[in-house]
């Protein structure tokens, strides 16, 4: 693949490459260093948190030990958070993609009479933008009363309810990329209009509706106001029992930095997984990375 | 402590096998030993030093036997404070729940929030009347958001029928008794008793090298203990910036603060601005022995002239510490004066104990107690003006939650969620509990009292659970003083209570932070505490409020 | 194209649907709950009912009674009244909301222009052929996803005062209300300046080269080149990158939640934390869902001042 920005003026040059390359390390250096530090917080023993000096390198600066990992770890109610989270972020992308994928594909294809598709696609965009706050006592208040308070299922709905839109505004840019004579062709050989989605269409987009799912995901499982107010036992989520780490008494640094790796650890991943993705994604398709 | 999770797991694998090579004895489980002589042992784990408890069956009540599993199949939740199996107050939910497992048959399940999520969490549960939680360790200020409105489980009934651990509010002194009670019912189970004390250096202040350079620079003899917050100020700024502890080479402060917003920050400022606001009086009246509201008709009296001056004293003594204290949970502070770098800190009955324990303290020994002191002048209500007060105007507290188990009004299963509670309120457990620093369970019950003092606990009980024996003598008689004291601050504990502390933390931190001017943050106190007296309802407050303080009208 | 009517509605519907549901009729809802107090009455009676086994039989104890289980019937009744304009009135004198409104106005019109700025920096900075650049763009990706309360945590012991990894600054970070509230915007730029790079290097890219050369060969300096070419040719980008972040600037939350507590004093408490806190943990719901409602008209303006721009990008 060739990047266009290597055939740049300023690329040729190689002390403005050097000097470049080196600021970039710099500047990556500094956006590690959080995600970093938190690491070699949960390596080192509770003595050590604030009295190590200099950057905090393993076996340089300090004794690492795996003590505060397998404390926290396996614990039955880090097990727990940790399943919790997977259930809800998972169902909840899936049940966001099922709803999002054939209205994305209705407003990249179809005309509407009453509201043209790109006022509903924006109305669907103001979702995203809708602070959780503005909804959530309501939100609480139905859930409790349909009895659905710290359940795995109120959380899945209402992140469900939250990554739609994001689903719809990106997928339908997907489908508008796709060529449609391909589905008019098999139209043309027989096809209904739902299999012409389901087999031409969806197929194709399947990489992109992929990608969107993982991203979904991570958003699902960074979530934090609804989980915090939804769950109380049953349903508690990484980020809730995150936040459990602070004690009547103080701060426990070293678990605390244990359950922000854990935390931390698979969203990231998917980020890097879906990186071709993310730019599109995080601008809601309004800007193609 | 970490690390004493690991010697934990080690001894119990060595119990364990212990067990699988000798083979049961008859009567003898794994936590709990049924011995012929009528007794039973309780067998805790190394957190506790392995310790065996021996009481007489009928201490346990009628309901648990040898035979008898009386709450098979019943599983009861706890909320409480999450601290972990090694923390403050959920430890021993952890170090009994085995034990009680294995009386009962039933589970037990600990639910740890975050202090600053534990209320919102227990009322979300009894507002929906849901039950997910048979018990609360509670802070006593939530009292008046569960008691009136019917969340919380009577337990008066469980206590007499000598069924249940057998336990007695007599031993508690009038002040902390009233904190587990809400009128004439009764809903608290004995656990913890929560009061600020002053912790001194004793060696420090004592040297007579500080003793002669402080003479110099203040033109008195400085007293141990100080007996005026402002003697305490003047020790804790000449003390302050030297290098007078030797356990590090930087320089050390004077007063120790935890004063973090969203915590326990205000209770400093509670404890201290008692003695420069309560004016001491046979009865409650509109003037006398009243702190928080005006008792006629509910006007904050927070921003007064006493409560003023306090809280610009209280700024000043922040001055004489680590400036970061502002940020400070209790941990943080504790640790800095165990560390030796601190002459004072005050605060509740933890760090005495956690003085002895020289994993973490280097003042062992050093570790002095005495009641808070008082201020030498007060806000006269009812003259409207400053008056000098000799002796001191000395004035006992309670302030802190006295975390302890109040049951559920909506569990299934209160008598099982009591019958734990209970178990861990027995005079020898909690006498046990309250010498440990670890567990945040403090003192405050006869039996852990000194006899000098008018308990039964004596000294050598405290040694042996590894305590110096004069540091054990300073702190229970320091106790003793601070809840019997003549004056005491009122305890605030109406619907609502934990919402106008929160309003007087953020504003006591934005003063202390220097956002705010003392006057600014207490008149935004006062005037941000009208609506939410609004809200409740002015007439229904007034009431609650009447007799929560004692006020006849 | 031919496509029936019927099809058209059953693919769009559900989804549409399933939002209304979730959150249209909500707000509708918060804006009643904004014109009524709730007084809530409980009482609870205990049933004690027979255990029974498998069979239907009463499960006895060993001394022949049976064992018995509490029934709890509870009846919570709910008084609703009408209170008008009440809640909206509160907010005009309420000093912790002005204060909060303070720092979630502060937070949004130092953090956004900032991250904005930066992100546009760095990706003409590094718009250029790198040593081990793929690396860092993989860098530049994990702040974006980090989970905020973890990173609130995370920067919290960095902010540590007393031996943390910036405590040699002698800086108050978290302990000072000043410093409190721009550490919490160091926080957001660094989790969000990196979005910003990445969305304006992934515009850059898209700038045809001969764009800029021509811009050279005409003897364009580079604050030229900047104003001239690059602003203009990125306006659509900036303009959508603005309002995403605007949108989650008004959402802030999880970092002072986590960071902070909203301190010192409500130093660090947004607008969102406050409103959180009124509702859910004092049970003041209406006066919670007043501020709710009129947080949502604000970000409708917001959207609206968007809109001629959204419907240029999703014509």
């Amino acid at each position: 693949m060739a990047d266009p920005a290597e055939t740049r003026a300023g690329g040729r040059e190689p002390f403005t490459y050097a000097l470049a390359s080196l600021a970039a390390v710099l500047v990556a250096m500094i956006f590690f260093f959080p995600i970093y530090w938190s690491l070699s917080t949960s390596l080192r023993n509770p003595m050590d948190t604030f009295t190590v000096v200099g950057l905090g390198i393993p076996w340089i600066h300090f004794e690492p030990t795996l003590a505060n990992w397998i404390e926290q770890a396996f614990t039955p109610e880090t097990r727990q958070a940790l399943a919790n989270s997977t259930i809800i972020a998972g169902l909840a992308s899936l049940l966001a993609l099922a709803l999002g994928t054939p209205a994305a594909y209705a407003l990249a294809r179809f005309r509407y009479r009453l509201v043209s598709g790109r006022d509903i696609t924006i109305w669907f965009l103001s979702q995203r933008i809708l602070p959780p706050v503005a909804v959530v006592i309501p939100f609480y208040l139905m859930m409790r009363a349909v009895g659905l308070l710290d359940t795995h299922l109120a959380l899945i709905l209402v992140n469900a309810t939250f990554v739609l839109p994001f689903v719809v505004v990106i997928v339908r840019q997907t489908f508008l990329d796709l060529p449609v004579e391909l589905e008019e062709q098999a139209m043309v050989d027989g096809c209904g209009h739902v299999s012409a989605f389901w087999r031409i269409a969806l197929p194709l987009a399947a990489p992109s509706i992929a990608a969107t799912g993982l991203i979904i995901f991570a958003f699902t499982w960074n979530e934090f106001i609804f989980a915090l107010t939804i769950a109380s036992k049953e349903a508690i989520t990484v980020p809730v029992h995150m936040a459990g780490a602070i004690d009547t008494r103080g701060v426990q640094f070293w678990f605390m930095a244990v359950r922000a790796m854990i935390a931390m650890i698979p969203p990231v991943l998917i980020a890097l997984i879906a990186q071709r993705y993310i730019v599109r994604g995080l601008t809601l398709g309004a800007v193609k990375g | 402590m970490r690390r004493h999770g690991h010697v934990l797991n080690g001894t119990m694998t060595a119990l364990a096998l212990t067990a699988v090579l000798y083979g049961p004895q008859a009567g003898a489980g794994e936590h709990v030993d049924w011995n012929d002589d009528g007794t039973v042992t309780l067998k805790l784990g190394p957190e506790y030093d392995d310790r065996r408890i021996t009481v007489p069956q009928e201490q346990l009540g009628a309901l648990f036997g040898p035979e008898e599993q009386p709450f098979e199949d019943v599983t009861i939740s706890v909320t409480v404070n999450g601290a972990g199996p090694n923390g403050g107050i959920s430890g021993p939910l952890y170090s009994f729940r085995p034990i009680w497992e294995e009386l009962s048959g039933g589970k037990v399940e600990i639910v740890e929030l975050p202090f600053a999520e534990h209320y919102t969490k227990m009322m979300l549960d009894l507002r929906n009347g849901t039950g997910q939680y048979d018990a609360f360790m509670v802070g006593a200020f939530w009292y008046g958001d569960i008691a009136p409105a019917g969340y919380g489980f009577e337990i008066g009934e469980l206590m007499d029928s000598g069924d249940f651990p057998q336990w007695s509010y007599d031993v508690m002194p009038p002040s902390l008794k009233t904190l587990h009670h809400w009128g004439d019912a009764a809903y608290g189970v004995l656990n913890d008793a929560d009061g600020q004390v002053l912790y001194y250096r004793r060696s420090v202040l004592e040297d007579p090298e500080h003793q002669a350079a402080f003479k110099a620079e203040y033109g008195y003899d400085m007293p141990v203990p100080p007996a005026t917050w402002q003697q305490l100020l003047d020790i804790s700024k000449y003390f302050n910036g030297k290098n007078w502890d030797e356990h590090d080479a930087e320089p050390d402060s004077g007063t120790v603060l935890h004063l973090k917003v969203g915590e326990q920050g205000h209770y400093h400022f509670q404890s201290l601005s008692a003695s420069f606001v309560v004016n001491p009086g046979d009865a409650v009246d509109r003037t006398h022995n009243v702190y928080w509201f005006d008792p006629t008709d509910m006007t904050p009296l927070i921003n007064g002239p006493g409560h003023v001056k306090a809280l610009e004293f209280l700024q000043a003594l922040h001055e004489t510490g680590p400036a970061a204290q502002v940020g400070w949970s209790l941990g943080e502070a504790w640790d800095y004066f165990l560390r030796g770098k601190a002459v004072f800190v005050y605060s509740w009955g933890d760090v005495g104990a956690l003085c002895q324990d020289e994993s973490r303290s280097v003042v062992r020994g050093d570790c002095a107690s005495a009641q808070l002191p008082g201020s030498d002048e007060y806000y006269d209500m009812t003259r409207k003006e400053f008056v000098a007060a000799d002796p001191p105007n000395v004035v006992g507290n309670t302030t802190g939650g006295s975390w302890h188990g109040v049951v559920s009004n909506f569990s299934a299963n209160p008598e099982a969620a009591y019958s734990f509670l209970a178990l861990m309120a027995i005079e020898p457990v909690s006498k046990m509990m309250a010498m440990y620093g670890w567990d945040g369970v403090d003192p405050g019950f006869s039996y852990q009292f000194l006899e000098k003092d008018g308990g039964t606990a004596k000294v050598e009980d405290y040694v042996a659970a590894g305590w110096d024996a004069k540091d054990a003598e300073d702190y229970t008689h320091a106790y003793k003083e601070l809840f019997y004291a003549p004056t005491s601050l009122t305890y605030l504990r109406i619907p609502g209570s934990f919402e106008y502390w929160d309003i007087l933390d953020k504003n006591l931190s934005a003063a202390m932070s220097g956002s705010k001017t003392a006057q600014q943050a207490l008149d935004d106190t006062a005037a941000a505490w009208e609506p939410v007296t609004k809200r409740i309802g002015r007439e229904s407050q007034l009431k609650d409020y009447q007799e929560a303080i004692g006020y006849a009208p | 194209m031919r496509w029936t009517s019927r099809i058209r509605f059953l693919f769009l519907m559900p989804a549409v649907l399933w939002v209304l549901a979730f959150t249209v009729f909500p707000l509708g809802y918060s804006l009643y709950l904004s014109f009524v107090k709730i007084d809530q009455t409980t009482s609870v009676t205990r049933v004690k009912e027979p255990v029974l086994d498998e069979a239907g039989q009463p499960v006895l104890k060993s001394d022949g009674t049976p064992r018995t289980r509490n029934v709890v019937i509870k009846d919570q009744t709910n008084v609703t009244t009408f209170v008008g304009w009440n809640n909206f009135a509160r907010m005009r004198s309420d000093p912790q909301l002005h204060e909060a409104i303070r720092v979630s106005l502060v937070f949004v019109f130092v953090a956004v222009p900032l991250e904005l700025v930066l992100g546009f920096l760095l990706a003409v900075l590094f718009n250029r052929k790198l040593f081990g650049r793929p690396f860092f763009r993989t860098v530049m990706i994990l702040p974006i996803f980090a989970t905020p309360i973890a990173v609130a945590y995370s920067f919290f012991t960095i902010f540590y005062e007393e031996g943390g990894p910036l405590g040699w600054t002698g800086v108050p970070w978290l302990s000072d209300p000043g410093w409190a509230l721009f550490s919490v915007i160091l926080v957001d730029i660094w989790q969000w300046t990196p979005f910003c790079f990445l969305v304006f290097l992934a515009a850059l890219q898209g700038v045809p080269d001969e764009l800029i050369e021509a811009a050279r060969i005409d003897g364009a300096g580079a604050l030229d080149l900047l104003w001239r070419i690059l602003l203009p040719v990125l306006q659509p980008t900036i303009v959508i990158v603005l309002l995403l972040r605007l949108a989650e600037a008004l959402k802030l939350f999880d970092i002072p939640f986590a960071m902070t507590g909203g301190g010192p004093g409500v130093a660090t408490q947004p607008y969102s934390l406050f409103a959180f806190r009124t509702g859910l943990r004092f049970f003041d719901l209406g006066y919670a869902s007043a501020m709710a409602f009129v947080l949502l008209i604000v970000v409708s303006i917001v959207v609206t001042l968007f809109f001629r721009r959204l419907r240029q990008t999703y014509g």
